[in-house]
């Protein structure tokens, strides 16, 4: 299996070029892309990556690995993220992601996170990146179960 | 009790779209800085007393100096990497007024000789980041940016993937190079910070959005608010147990109490105060006597004992565990060292598995040593202050309530 960024994603790439004064900035914008574009980041994602950039694969590699958001693994269930830092837990938090474990793991993949800046909203959780704030289970029943 | 400079137009409907922006004075500051030389800019920020509002305090004004005094390319950085637990407020400007910020921005470049700004926005707050882009692509359209504007900044959203360490300065500009965020050895004397060897100055969100202000209103305007030593306004923060959680801007210098009462609506439910932490999680904790006492400025806190931080206060009643919440910041902290430096990598670690002790109650007083000891061996010798500020954290939590943790003991 190869990868290839889509002409849209190419043609991102290309601005993206303009607007740092080295290629290696473009480490992080890259493995997003490539995320966006795949819902991972594949190994032949980060090779095609450290060739466009002319770094070594362990840069990109140690990069990607770094930070948590970058997902190396393919997924196949939809992410929720609940926050387990102090306010949350002040604010219940710890019950918010029992609920949800014991309800909703089967389809949805559970995450514990830090502080995702929405204190005053907690307890908090995302589901695919969109911020939930307040939330109670009756929330969470009707958020997850809306389509 | 609210000031509002900074948080002028958060109320304001659609104020992130340009049209509504410019209703409301957005881009006023312009033409008073085509007045200014970069010089006299700098010295209108001195003059002002502003200080950065991202949790260290430090004059803006010397920093803008130290940048502006190297000759060629330069670059500003802001950073909007807020994941300092407690704090909420930077991500309120970018959602609710990025204009203001972008305005901000254009003000720092002319004084310091930069054309080129990056805001370096944590990975989590895409939803937020993407209003900032659309203001700022509006902000190109009508000329306000870019080469066909009048200043000619260059403005880049620049995204994080999530590592608290990334909101140190040092450790932002490494990611921002495209590297892992491991903060750098810092020198022993002033000097500004560098971006692929060129100097730059890394201000935070909320210090950039109060330019403006100060720019159009001058000096003597921002001085009106605030104390002496810690002049203007800031975006403070509350959550944990209030009434009404949230960010009100304030002068410097109210009382954290009569704050917490008059704009955060008290404590929940009615409960008693038992303790507040100030300013983030890496602020000293203060127990209720102390909040009675103190006042929300750099030097009340610090006599305290604590710090201003970044103003976002976590409010714990009664009935809070204090061995728990130490707990709940060592688990954080453990989670997000950065692993270069081994006294942080291991002590953060293992005063997060002693503290499983004490929540267990099967500790010993040898582990409350161990508590003790490990926290003095992460002060002084690592590479930033991380390990330093979780060192201050343990300290503060068994300096005033030391008598929870002696009750888990066998
Ligand atoms: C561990 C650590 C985390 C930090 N996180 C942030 C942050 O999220 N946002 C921020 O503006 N400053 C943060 N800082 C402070 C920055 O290093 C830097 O001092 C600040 O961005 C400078 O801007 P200012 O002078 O305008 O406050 C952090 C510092 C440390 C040591
Ligand atoms: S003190 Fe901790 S976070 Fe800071 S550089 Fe050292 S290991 Fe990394
Ligand atoms: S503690 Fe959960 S969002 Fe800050």
């Amino acid at each position: 299996m190869s990868f290839a960024f889509t002409q849209e994603n190419t043609i991102r790439m290309a601005s993206l070029l303009n607007r740092y004064a080295q290629k290696k900035a473009l480490s992080l914008p890259l493995l997003w892309l490539a995320q966006k574009q795949e819902g991972y980041i594949s190994e032949e994602a980060m090779q095609y990556i450290s060739e466009f950039l002319e770094l070594p694969y362990m840069h990109i590699y140690g990069v990607a690995t770094f930070y948590t958001m970058f997902r190396l693994q393919k997924g196949d269930k939809p992410i929720i993220e609940v926050c387990r830092t102090l306010s949350c837990e002040l604010a219940g938090s710890e019950e918010i992601k029992k609920y949800l474990k014991e309800n909703y793991s089967e389809r949805y993949e559970i995450v514990e996170v830090e502080c995702m800046g929405a204190c005053s909203g907690a307890p908090m959780c995302t589901l695919d990146g969109k911020y939930f704030e307040n939330i109670t289970p009756e929330i969470l029943d009707e958020v997850l179960n809306a389509d | 009790m609210q000031t509002k400079i900074v948080s002028k137009n958060f109320d304001i409907p659609h104020a992130e779209m340009l049209e509504v922006a410019l209703q409301n004075g957005r881009y006023g500051s312009l033409e008073k800085l085509s007045t200014l030389k970069p010089q006299e800019l700098i010295d209108l920020i001195k003059q002002s007393g502003l200080r950065g509002k991202g949790g260290g305090g430090a004059p803006a004004g010397v920093k803008w100096q130290l940048a502006s005094d190297f000759e060629g390319t330069k670059y500003l950085v802001v950073n909007a990497d807020e994941s300092e637990p407690g704090t909420f407020k930077d991500r309120q400007i970018l959602a609710k007024d990025p204009h203001l910020l972008i305005e901000g921005i254009i003000c720092t470049c002319q004084a310091i000789g930069a054309n080129i700004s990056y805001i370096y926005v944590r990975g989590e707050y895409e939803e937020f980041s993407a209003i900032l882009q659309r203001a700022i692509d509006e902000a190109y359209e009508k000329n306000i940016l870019g080469i066909g504007s009048t200043y000619k900044v260059d403005i880049t959203v620049h995204r994080g993937a999530g590592a608290y360490i990334c909101g140190e300065k040092s450790a932002l500009l490494e990611s921002l190079e495209g590297n892992r965020g491991h903060p750098r050895l810092k020198p022993h004397s002033p000097e500004p910070e560098f971006y692929f060897g060129e100097p730059t100055l890394v201000n935070n969100v909320e210090t950039i959005a109060s330019v403006p202000f100060i720019v159009q209103n001058g000096a003597e305007a921002y001085r009106a608010y605030g104390t002496k030593e810690s002049p203007g306004t800031l975006l403070f923060a509350m959550s944990g147990h209030v009434e009404n959680p949230g960010v009100y801007e304030a002068e410097f210098g109210l009382g954290m109490w009569e704050y917490i009462q008059k704009l955060g609506g008290g404590v929940k439910k009615g409960k008693k105060l038992k303790a507040v932490i100030p300013g983030g999680a890496s602020t000293p904790i203060l127990p209720a006597h102390l909040v009675y006492e103190a006042k929300l400025d750099y030097e009340s806190l610090r006599d305290l004992g604590s710090a201003l931080g970044t103003g976002g206060m976590i409010v714990m009643d009664e009935d809070v565990s204090m061995v728990k919440a130490l707990k709940n910041l060592l688990r954080f902290y453990r989670h997000e060292s950065c692993g270069q430096c081994t006294p942080c990598r291991e002590g953060t670690s293992w005063v997060d598995k002693t503290l499983d002790k004490f929540i267990a109650k099967t500790a010993t007083h040898e582990d409350l040593e161990i508590l003790k000891s490990v926290s003095r061996s992460m002060n002084g010798k690592t590479i930033c202050v991380f390990a330093p500020a979780a060192s201050s954290v343990i300290d503060g939590f068994l300096k005033h309530f030391e008598s929870e943790f002696l009750e888990c003991i066998v």
